[in-house]
């Protein structure tokens, strides 16, 4: 296929076999079974980091046959588009190795990592799509651009404009948007750093809304990047396609943001682990993105840190950096609140099983990403350091390591730790995390060099 | 259980069909009723499914096919049946992802778990806009509306079918009950909501305590 691959994708979307949608995702979850039992894959719940190639590489085989095999449904035409195992090997050969994301003196470098790699990770700091206040919103962004080890901005969800409900599709998505986007780059300028990347804006819900948000002077630019969803499981439409269209003629990053889920249609941590892995593949072909955002998720409780989570992170990374050129950032969303022991402990335990995997660090999102201003620059700062001293470990330490991690909250995670908010952690006068949320930062800090992780 | 009941119990969680039609089928001609087959077999079985998969002990394909052998065999049996004899359903839902969110996990998730607890539900897919959801309810004869939403953008698209129902069909026509990632109870509450599931066995629940 040509490189813009558009043209072609909308063709197949309009003559490929006519398919409903359960039919198709009942004839994924087949698969995804048979592909567990042939490519022998095993989870197994004491080795989250596991060190073995040949299953790293059987993986990626699984998602390779898995991708050809079943084809992306476009829920726009309910038609399903195929591709040849050439065009997938293709298509990810030329995948992008190397970005210089944002401008001038703030642009950073990220590329391809290898397992257990000395290659820092570039890191991205949240929201991540956490609900946000558009009143703590440019106190939150704020927080989290002027930490030094952060390298690009993500972004939160505000879902209203000048304390009205914003309806989608409406002049108020459009003002919505524009006024999240001025927010990330003020914070950006804030910080000392106008030219950091920023990832996103997470509000719109139409391709209206995510377009709005480019602006030059006031908003996102050709440096920053905007996210392009794949439905669950291998789902796309003509609504995220046309954001590729307008993003790829912009020069624009194209993030692609996917969300496999443990427990549904790829099934275990096997089978999601696949689906991963596929997903990766077909947001190459279908979106032409720079990077990705590897953001499977409990099926029940909306995280990736439990075991099966940590899994899938570490052996789906491996087999992308084995047997792949992509670029692939983490989205660590943990069941405890802000504030908390135990999200810092469920922060480490993806940081060190992803940094060591190949795979480069997203933002935090607390309680799943579910609840109102539950996001702050601190436990970015966090993950930064630990992936930072994670950097060049061997997979055995890694494992022992998360499994001390993971004893640490998985007691907590039927009933995890509420938390608490933004304005209760942080000093909103100077942007500064408060004495509690220090001190419980700097106590898991300590216990994790206890453990031999050196973070200073 | 009877274990004259363990190949149906089989077939039924191994997701076979066929199987699980002609064991049904067996039985019904070994002298068991189907109302009997269904209250001493079927009906715990499912129950016991959707508790496993609330556990995640099992996962969303295997409840899905589960509940899709015991669809077959409803259909299978019914020919079996005495006049006047129903398979009782505990009542009839309409489920949708509300318009502008293509989001159908949640709602799917949501859709198996009734099925296997005993309800008949009618599947309206995703983004489907208030008139149609109010439509196909009338149509379905549905006792409640069940609304998904997974984004933040979404909640006003749910409070549109909320007040939109209420307004055409009146206050207590329908039992609405709301849920999904930027749903709360207070939320719901205050949208106009009757019923709010955090997750899907709560869906069961909230639709169980509308129909007692």
């Amino acid at each position: 296929m040509y490189s813009n691959k558009l043209p072609e994708i909308t063709k197949r979307s309009e003559e490929g076999p006519y398919m409903k949608e359960k039919d198709f995702d009942m004839a994924l979850a087949r698969k995804v079974s048979q592909l567990v039992e042939k490519y022998g894959l095993e989870f197994q719940p004491e080795v989250l980091v596991p060190a073995d190639d040949d299953m790293a590489d059987r993986l990626y085989q699984a998602s390779l046959e898995l991708l050809v095999d079943q084809g992306v449904y476009n829920m726009s035409t309910q038609r399903v588009i195929h591709f040849t195992r050439r065009e997938v090997e293709e298509a990810v050969a030329t995948a992008p190795r190397k970005l210089t994301l944002g401008a001038g003196k703030d642009a950073v470098v990220m590329e391809h990592r290898s397992v257990e790699s000395t290659k820092p990770c570039v890191v991205h700091s949240g929201p991540t799509g956490t609900p946000c206040s558009e009143t703590y919103y440019p106190l939150i962004t704020a927080s989290c651009a002027q930490e030094p080890l952060v390298d690009c901005l993500g972004a939160g969800s505000v879902s209203t404009y000048m304390g009205d409900k914003i309806i989608p599709g409406t002049p108020l998505e459009i003002l919505g948007v524009q006024k999240d986007a001025v927010t990330l780059r003020e914070a950006a300028r804030k910080a000392g750093r106008p030219g950091m990347h920023i990832n996103d804006v997470a509000s719109p819900l139409t391709c209206a809304g995510k377009i709005s948000a480019i602006n030059k002077e006031l908003g996102l630019r050709s440096t920053d990047g905007l996210l392009v969803s794949q439905m669950v499981e291998f789902k796309t439409d003509y609504d995220q396609l046309s954001r590729v269209a307008y993003m790829q003629s912009a020069g624009m990053h194209i993030v692609d943001l996917m969300t496999p889920l443990v427990g549904g249609l790829g099934g275990s941590a096997e089978g999601t682990a696949i689906v991963t892995v596929a997903s990766h593949l077909c947001g190459i072909l279908i979106y032409n993105p720079s990077y990705h955002i590897y953001g499977h998720m409990h099926l029940l409780e909306s995280t990736d840190t439990d075991r099966m989570g940590l899994w899938i992170y570490s052996i789906g990374g491996q087999a992308l950096a084995r047997n792949t050129p992509v670029v692939s950032i983490t989205a660590i969303y943990t069941q405890a609140g802000l504030g908390t022991p135990e999200v810092l402990w469920e922060v480490a335990a993806a940081s060190i099983a992803s940094t060591v995997s190949g795979l480069h660090q997203g933002g935090i999102g607390a309680t799943g990403g579910s609840r109102e201003d539950h996001t702050s620059g601190l436990e970015n700062r966090f993950n930064a350091q630990v992936s930072h001293a994670t950097l060049g470990m061997d997979r055995k330490e890694a494992n022992d390591l998360v499994l001390s991690c993971v004893e640490r909250y998985e007691a907590s995670h039927q009933d995890p730790p509420p938390g608490k908010s933004f304005p209760e952690l942080y000093d909103l006068d100077v942007v500064e995390p408060n004495q509690e949320w220090m001190d419980i930062y700097l106590e898991v800090c300590e216990e994790l060099e206890d453990l031999g992780l050196p973070l200073r | 259980m009877n274990a004259e009941y363990s190949s149906l119990e089989t077939a039924i969680r191994e997701g076979n069909v066929d199987r699980g039609a002609s064991e049904a089928v067996a039985l019904v001609e070994r002298g068991y009723r189907p109302i009997q087959i269904f209250s001493e077999c079927i009906e715990p079985l499912l129950k016991d499914i959707g508790e496993k998969f609330s556990r995640l002990d099992i996962f969303l394909p295997e409840m899905v096919n589960s509940a899709q052998v015991v669809k077959a065999i409803q259909q299978t049996v019914k020919p079996y049946m005495g006049q006047g004899e129903e398979l009782s359903t505990k009542g009839k839902i309409v489920i949708a992802t509300v318009s502008g969110d293509q989001h159908d996990i949640g709602k799917n998730i949501v859709k198996a778990m009734l099925d296997v607890n005993g309800y008949e539900v009618k599947d309206l897919g995703v983004d489907v806009d208030a008139a149609d959801i109010v439509q196909d309810a009338k149509d379905f004869g549905a006792d409640i509306i069940a609304l998904s939403a997974l984004m933040l953008p979404s909640l006003p698209s749910v409070r549109d079918v909320i007040e939109y129902t209420k307004a055409v069909e009146g206050e207590s026509t329908y039992k609405i009950m709301v849920g999904g990632g930027p749903v709360s109870p207070e939320w719901a509450e205050e949208a106009g909501a009757d019923g709010y599931g955090d997750d899907a066995m709560e869906a069961v629940h909230v639709a169980d305590q509308f129909l007692q």
